[in-house]
């Protein structure tokens, strides 16, 4: 059982988009919990932006149900853009605005009072580090600057939802870390975060839920542990003895967390699909079996791997 | 931070945003160069309209003779500035934001597409009205300085909203260029290219055809005629363009004289006699009352505004975003 409709952030029913011939989106069926930081991940093309820009109203579906926040997400209904926040990939802002003049602006087609706009203002500017600078032209702003103005007004509503479309693109590694931080920081007061990214590493360390789509085609979807290890396992372990390993692997393969063992000279390779370690029981099997551990390396399955072993699959 | 202080409703009144997209026109609109350019042409021009007869005669030693209708027959910004003003104030606003990708971050706020292109408009509406207001003042200013204390200044009012009419033609058009080629350049050079077809097509039309009527329905200059006052001793009391760029100076004529006809002609290269001169050239086709004229006028004019804004607003309301 998946979480109640009413508990859902975001979700799609069949969703379709399609340029011409090309499928974009194919009944694509999403499930976004409240609450969740939810990685949206996906290679070049495979319908990411085209889905975050049907949910923010950018674009029309051409089959199917949007519903963001419980708004049907239809036409022009800015009703269902109240309480999100939105952030697109490499954001442009107009160049002959001041940084504090845009929130101003943005924050009172939000509704928000004057005071309110003032006080979010200047706590957001130094949240995002563009303190300082606020009343510099954002023609003037560099690429990194105006990612990070992205974030701001992206927050600026106090939405209940943010979707960010590649947050960390063009930011130092320095920003990379603070944007990670902010995430986590929006996360724990609350708000959910619908996260694109290509930076599996980013996504790994900040979701608790992914979904991975593939030419438009939701492949996994659900708590990141659950998925990594539904598909490629939970942990590799590396184990090196000092003798021949033939007759380990034998007792080895008899434990039942086992799914898959193999030999590289006097190594040997055991991959688990258990949840918790692993490694008191595969060293009993190995001593039990006369064999002498010289090293052990416990490695968990990354979301690379999983990613990757997903993707091609599909192919 | 804490995320959870909201202490406003998530009901946003449809004036404040409105005001928002005002206002975030009219900081691009007075920001941009090209706007200012205008602006100083447009007061150079006007400067140049009020010395330079001074100066011709402070030339030739002759007196500076006080002129109290000099505001009235001067008043009326010329077609080619009224087009400019449009073009310099709206060019981009919706095909500059597709172009620079800033219509991603407009678009998805809790507004609706409508009232970003009203806000717009009234952006463009408020941004042309201070600069006329600017140059009526300073005109009024100048003329009473130069010419002495000026007769119907009561006509002013009604004179800047007859250039705004006529402005708001080549802006509608050029919104709704805009809307669909989604480019600044392609919008300015086909803007451009209709402003000089309606100019110095309907010159040839007006002067060499019988076809002037069809001059009535068009943007631009117009059909040119001849006003004819009932009463007066010479035939003709003033020419006068037709056209939708000419309202202020047709409101001008018809206060001066409500009862006026206008006369349309054309040029007989063929029928005319050496000892007539030009006049024996012309060819009288029709005439009509200049109430009609000036009615039909601000009535095409309308028309136009109503019919490319609503083309406009159909196009900007359905665009999909795909970059």
């Amino acid at each position: 059982m998946g979480p109640k409709p009413l508990d859902l952030a975001i979700e799609t029913i069949d969703l379709t988009k399609r340029y011409g011939s090309l499928v974009a989106v194919n009944r694509l069926n999403l499930r976004v919990g409240k609450g969740t930081i939810h990685g949206f991940l996906g290679p070049n093309g495979a319908g990411k932006t085209t889905t975050i820009k049907i949910l923010v109203g950018l674009l029309k579906p051409d089959g199917g149900r949007a519903i963001v926040l419980g708004e049907e997400v239809h036409g022009d209904n800015p009703r269902s853009r109240l309480k999100i926040g939105y952030m697109p990939e490499l954001p442009k802002f107009p160049r002959h605005l001041k940084g504090w003049e845009l929130l101003d602006i943005y924050g009172q087609m939000y509704g928000m009072p004057l005071q309110e706009r003032r006080t979010r203002i200047k706590r957001l500017m130094e949240l995002v580090g563009l303190k300082g600078r606020e009343n510099d032209l954002i023609g003037e702003y560099s690429k990194g600057m105006q990612q990070r103005l992205g974030i701001a007004q992206a927050l600026l509503s106090e939405p209940e939802l943010v979707i960010l479309d590649e947050p960390s693109l063009g930011l130092d590694p320095v920003g990379m870390v603070e944007v990670r931080e902010i995430i986590r920081e929006i996360a724990r007061e609350g708000v959910t975060v619908f996260l694109s990214s290509h930076l599996l590493s980013e996504v790994e360390q900040v979701c608790t839920h992914i979904s991975i789509i593939h030419r438009g085609v939701c492949l996994a979807e659900g708590p990141l542990k659950d998925i990594i290890s539904k598909i490629s396992g939970s942990a590799i372990l590396e184990v090196e003895v000092a003798e021949t390993p033939d007759k380990i692997v034998e007792a080895v393969k008899r434990l039942p967390f086992v799914s898959n063992i193999h030999v590289e000279g006097s190594r040997v390779i055991i991959e688990t699909n258990a949840n918790g370690d692993v490694r008191p029981q595969i060293s009993r099997a190995i001593i039990e079996a006369g064999g002498t551990i010289i090293y052990m390396n416990l490695r968990m399955r990354s979301l690379e791997e999983t990613f990757m072993r997903l993707i091609m699959k599909s192919r | 931070m804490n995320f959870e202080d909201k202490s406003w409703s998530r009901e946003p009144k449809l004036m404040r945003q409105l005001w928002a997209v005002i206002k975030y026109e009219l900081l691009w609109n007075i920001r941009k160069k090209k706007f200012l350019g205008v602006l100083i042409v447009a007061f150079a021009i006007t400067t140049l309209n009020l010395t330079l007869p001074v100066i011709l005669r402070r030339t030739y030693d002759m007196p500076i003779e006080s002129n109290p209708n000099y505001i009235v027959s001067n008043s009326g910004i010329g077609g080619l500035m009224l087009f400019l003003f449009a073009l310099v104030t709206v060019m981009n606003s919706i095909s500059g934001e597709f172009e620079s990708g800033t219509i991603v971050p407009l678009l998805t706020k809790p507004i609706s597409r409508t009232l970003i292109l009203i806000g717009k408009i009234a952006a463009a509406f408020i941004t042309i009205f201070a600069a006329y207001l600017l140059l009526y003042t300073y005109m009024i200013v100048g003329g009473t300085i130069i010419y002495g204390p000026q007769n119907n200044l009561d006509l002013t009012p009604l004179c800047i909203l007859g250039d705004l009419l006529s402005t708001f033609v080549w802006v509608s058009i050029i919104l709704a260029l805009g809307s669909l080629t989604k480019n600044t350049i392609l919008t300015s050079v086909i803007a451009i290219m209709v402003f000089l077809a309606m100019n110095i097509g309907s010159s040839i039309i007006s002067v060499f055809t019988e076809s002037a009527w069809m001059l009535h329905y068009l943007p631009g200059n117009g059909a040119a005629g001849y006003i004819k006052v009932e009463g007066q001793p010479t035939a003709y009391a003033g020419s006068i363009s037709t056209g939708t760029d000419n309202i202020t100076k047709m409101i001008i004529q018809y206060y001066l004289h409500p009862s006026a006809n206008v006369t349309y002609v054309k040029v007989e290269l063929r029928g005319g006699s050496p000892q007539g001169g030009l006049s024996s050239l012309l060819k009288e086709l029709y005439s009509e009352p200049l109430s009609l004229v000036l009615f039909r006028a601000i009535s095409v004019a309308a028309a136009y505004i109503i019919a490319l804004i609503t083309l406009a607003w159909y196009i900007f309301k359905r665009a999909q975003i795909l970059e």
